[in-house]
């Protein structure tokens, strides 16, 4: 406590003004200035709050305010001076140290004058529009510190010099850079983003424009990647340690826009190591790493999709029209299949399993799938090829994650009908072979198909099944009527086939032995007998038989044939040699297909029942053929029949694709019949749109096919072109 | 009737139209677009009689040969087809007793001598465009068989010189080539009338040939032919 000092005047209540004397004014600041003084001269506990706070009152009650404001202004800008002075004396790394100290005094000092001036902060300084006492230190601090030009450029070199040397692997203050950068945001805002975030920005941007320029000369992509992550996550630390938050989000942009925005196509393209070879590597981490990089940057995920998108309409593009791949159908699909896995996986490890990449994946696949336009066929196949033994024995969770497999292609296909048309002849050679490993699996296949495409796609190959359950009931009725008193007979056993559920096979001509016909007259008997007004026809190229043969040193072998080939075979029970124009002549087979039958019999190791002369693998005409007394087996049962399904030879696939074509034009006819009855008038290119909509679900129409069947409409006086306008087209009721 | 020459029925007709008032009906006589001349039903029955068949009530070729013969034209003139349109004539080389009369009716003749003298304004009536394009789409069916839907080739190409000549479009020698060589089949009838917008509207060097503009099929192929061989220059 100080002493009492002593007083000139009273102070009295409000009752009547007194007029201070000036000469009091002067000697009351005078006490306060020393005050700030003592306070600045870290001599304070000398010092009489209660005291000082009421000499600052009475300045401000008897209208001194503006001296007291003033006066402090002027000894806190004269004690500031002094500061600067005693902080550009500092050397070297005692610079910031010396800023920083100071700085807490000056901000403990502010705080007590604050204290003390309080009544003046609260009254003469709203009124007045002064600045108030604390804002008024700060401000005094930059003008006189911080923006001393002596100060100013140090300062920021310091904190700059210092950030490049933590970069380079220095170790350095961090506390110190934090008080400093705090001190700066202290001081506004503004002051921190001029005198320091904005230099700091720049000189970040060059720093890391030459860094990535060293590296991307030396380093392959993946290392590169590496080292962005690193100095990015480094900038978000040094953030959080020593610079303002909102820094953050700054700094990660020139990060972000130097390292990766500016080098993305060189590193997405680079040789050995780019984008494409992580993909053909499956390099995840790589891939996940370049993915978190450039989703940060703009196009930086549209450059990795891109890219990605033209190298898989490559690659399947190789695939689809690769000769040495198109002999196997099988392996075709299983390439395609694999290759979608592949890219699935990569898309959802790596790729954060990111539609817009799921996408593109998809429309690449569409893409190339439809380039080989025997693709629908090929997937035909292999589904084939797996209902008929890929899946003996897989569990029934396994099954469905195949045939999904499948569906996700068959989705890709444009040209569904004409997979429609495989698929169908191929269930056929399944169904009446009895070949199918599980009856569940392709009920599984035809309800996804059905799902996928609607009932009408289906209800044909239901057709099928149901034929072939109904034809199981059949024979059982067969076999317990009269109708089948066979004796000793050949055992028959009959499928009777809907005309419009089975693909349509021309029914050639074919003599059946006597025997057999025997008991297909029974059977047509009886089957007649029940269903009357049908009318049935033997469909003799889709049979098998099964014939017990004696071979010359009496070993018996049970051979499994075609109904072709049971004919032939027949014949030499009754004669030891045959010509080819005999046999021809007796069983009355079309040519080609007796010429693929005598093959399988003839000329096949292991299966040659019968001995050709010539012992040529073609057949030709002037051929003899001698029952094979000398074959041998290690099997019993012997199976020579020539029923599996197989990839088209080129003239059938010409014929299937020209049904297809012929297949093709009533839908197409139907759409536009459809679109006019409603639309009324339409011109010819919206005409085009609708009916491409409407078919796409099963195949793309061509847009001059379309045009022919208009004309064939037009023709036929469904429609007419409009008088006055020729592109327009009307409806005739 | 004495001042214009005209018949009773067609005074009366005036007289009606202008409410009995003399003047009107000269007005309304004078006005009309056509003035029909009277023919006598009489001499049209002689005419027919002369070139119809002998076993038939049709007039056959032969009795076309001599109609030929008495105008002084030959009988592959298109001013033949320009008569058979007025006649409404279902088909070539032939005429019905319907189509004989009621055709020289609307032409106003009942003598040889009067139709000869109407010869050349009928072949001047396929200078005028609209004449032409229905005269053009009326060859069609009157030049195909009874029983077609379509037009046989070989006809439809000779119909085309003809026609043509009249109306001349540098690519129809082209055109003719083209048909034969590539497509052999019989003519539609929506592109034997398409083809004449073709040829009016489209230039020979194909510079506004629109692809999207639903050409009849042949048409654009025919475009392709022209491009492929040469015979055009693709500039679009």
């Amino acid at each position: 406590m100080s002493a009492q000092k002593k007083r000139n005047f009273k102070i009295e209540a409000f009752k009547h003004r007194v007029e201070v004397d000036p000469k009091y004014a002067e000697k009351t600041w005078k006490i306060l200035e020393h005050a700030i003084h003592e306070i600045y001269n870290h001599n304070a506990s000398g010092l009489s709050f209660e005291e000082l706070y009421r000499n600052a009152y009475n300045m401000v009650l008897h209208k001194y305010g503006e001296k007291l404001y003033s006066g402090l202004v002027t000894t806190m800008t004269w004690h500031l001076k002094e500061i600067a002075k005693s902080i550009e004396a500092a050397q070297g790394g005692l610079f910031l140290e010396e800023l920083n100290r100071k700085w807490g005094d000056h901000n403990k000092a502010l705080q007590m004058i604050r204290d003390i001036l309080m009544y003046m902060d609260r009254t003469f300084v709203p009124s007045n529009r002064k600045t108030p006492v604390h804002e008024l230190g700060l401000n005094l601090w930059r003008d006189n510190i911080i923006h001393s030009h002596k100060i100013q450029t140090r300062l920021l070199d310091t904190l700059l010099d210092l950030i490049h040397r933590e970069r380079t692997g220095e170790v350095i203050n961090r506390g110190l850079m934090r008080n400093i950068t705090k001190m700066l945001m202290d001081l506004g805002s503004s002051v921190y983003q001029e005198d320091f975030e904005r230099p700091f920005l720049e000189v970040s941007a060059s720093f890391y424009s030459g860094e990535s320029q060293q590296f991307i000369e030396c380093c392959d992509c993946g290392d590169y990647l590496k080292k962005a992550e690193r100095r990015l996550n480094e900038e978000m630390e040094r953030v959080s340690h020593y610079l303002d938050a909102k820094s953050e989000a700054k700094i990660t942009s020139v990060v972000e826009k130097e390292m990766i925005a500016n080098h993305m196509q060189r590193l997405v393209h680079m040789e050995n190591s780019g984008l494409v070879n992580m993909l053909v590597d499956d390099k995840y981490e790589d891939l996940s790493r370049m993915y978190n990089l450039f989703r940060r940057v703009p196009e930086g995920l549209s450059t990795i999709r891109d890219v990605m998108t033209s190298h898989l309409r490559e690659t399947g593009k190789q695939l689809v029209s690769d000769p040495e791949r198109l002999r196997d159908p099988v392996d075709f699909v299983q390439r395609l299949l694999d290759m979608k896995d592949k890219h699935d996986k990569i898309i959802s490890i790596a790729f954060n399993n990111d539609k817009t990449f799921q996408n593109a994946l998809n429309s690449s696949f569409e893409y190339f799938i439809n380039l080989n336009n025997r693709s629908p066929e090929f997937i035909s196949l292999y589904v084939d090829d797996k209902l008929r033994k890929g899946l003996k024995g897989v569990t029934e969770e396994d099954v469905e994650v195949v045939l999904d497999k499948v569906m996700m292609l068959f989705r890709y296909l444009q040209e569904k009908d004409v997979f429609e048309k495989y698929y169908k002849q191929h269930l056929a050679k399944r169904l009446l072979s009895g070949k199918t490993v599980s009856d569940d699996a392709e009920r599984s296949m035809i309800v996804k198909l059905k799902t996928e495409c609607g009932y009408q796609f289906t209800s044909k190959l239901e057709g099928m099944f149901t034929d072939m359950r109904t034809s199981q009931d059949t024979m059982q009725g067969f076999y317990a009527s009269q109708y089948s008193e066979t004796g000793d007979g050949p055992t028959l056993a009959v499928q009777v086939l809907t005309t419009g559920s089975w693909p349509t096979q021309p029914s050639a001509p074919c003599n059946l032995p006597a025997e057999i016909l025997g008991v297909c007259e029974k059977f047509r008997a009886y089957y007649l007998g029940t269903h009357t007004g049908r009318r049935l026809t033997w469909q003799t190229n889709m049979g098998t038989a099964d014939i017990k043969a004696t071979f010359g040193k009496g070993q018996k072998h049970e051979l499994n044939v075609s109904t072709y080939q049971m004919c032939v075979l027949m014949l030499f029970n009754s004669a030891d040699r045959l010509s080819y124009k005999e046999i021809e002549q007796a069983t009355e087979i079309p040519a080609a297909d007796l010429k693929r039958c005598l093959q399988s019999l003839a000329c096949v190791k292991g299966k040659n029942v019968l001995r050709k002369e010539p012992m040529s693998k073609d057949i030709a005409e002037d051929d003899a053929f001698y029952f094979n007394d000398k074959f041998t087996s290690k099997f019993i049962k012997v199976k020579i029949g020539t029923v599996v399904a197989q990839k088209e030879s080129e003239p059938e696939k010409h014929e299937t694709r020209q049904r297809v074509e012929e297949d093709r034009k009533p839908q197409i006819e139907a759409a536009i019949v459809r679109i006019m009855k409603s639309r009324r008038v339409l011109d010819h290119n919206s005409i085009v749109t609708e009916v491409t909509t409407q078919l796409q679900s099963r195949f793309l129409p061509n847009p001059v096919v379309i045009k022919k069947r208009i004309e064939s409409l037009i023709e036929r006086e469904f429609l007419e072109r409009d008088k006055a306008d020729r592109k327009l087209y009307r409806y005739l009721a | 009737m004495a001042i214009t020459g005209t018949s009773e029925k067609v005074a009366l007709q005036a007289l009606k139209a202008s409410d009995w008032h003399l003047e009107g009906a000269f007005d309304f006589f004078y006005s009309q677009p056509q003035i029909r001349a009277v023919t006598d039903s009489r001499h049209l029955e002689e005419l027919y009689n002369r070139y119809k068949d002998p076993y038939v009530d049709m007039i056959m070729v032969d009795g076309v040969s001599l109609l030929c013969n008495d105008l002084q034209v030959e009988p592959q003139d298109i001013v033949m087809l320009v008569v058979s349109w007025h006649m409404k004539a279902a088909t070539m080389c032939e005429f019905s007793r319907q189509e004989f009369i009621s055709g020289l009716q609307s032409l106003g003749v009942d003598s040889i001598e009067k139709f000869r003298e109407k010869i050349p304004s009928l072949r001047a009536e396929l200078k005028d465009e609209n004449k032409f394009r229905e005269i053009y789409n009326f060859a069609f069916g009157w030049a195909k068989d009874q029983g077609q839907k379509s037009l046989a080739l070989d006809t439809a190409i000779g119909m085309w010189q003809l026609l043509f000549a009249e109306k001349h479009w540098p690519l129809v020698d082209y055109w003719c080539q083209f048909l034969q060589v590539r497509h052999n089949k019989a003519i539609s009838r929506d592109t034997w009338s398409q083809l004449l917008e073709f040829a009016k509207t489209i230039d020979p060097q194909l510079s506004n040939y629109d692809a999207e503009g639903a050409w009849p099929y042949l048409i654009d192929e025919f475009v392709e032919y022209l491009f492929e061989n040469g015979i055009v220059q693709r500039g679009n």
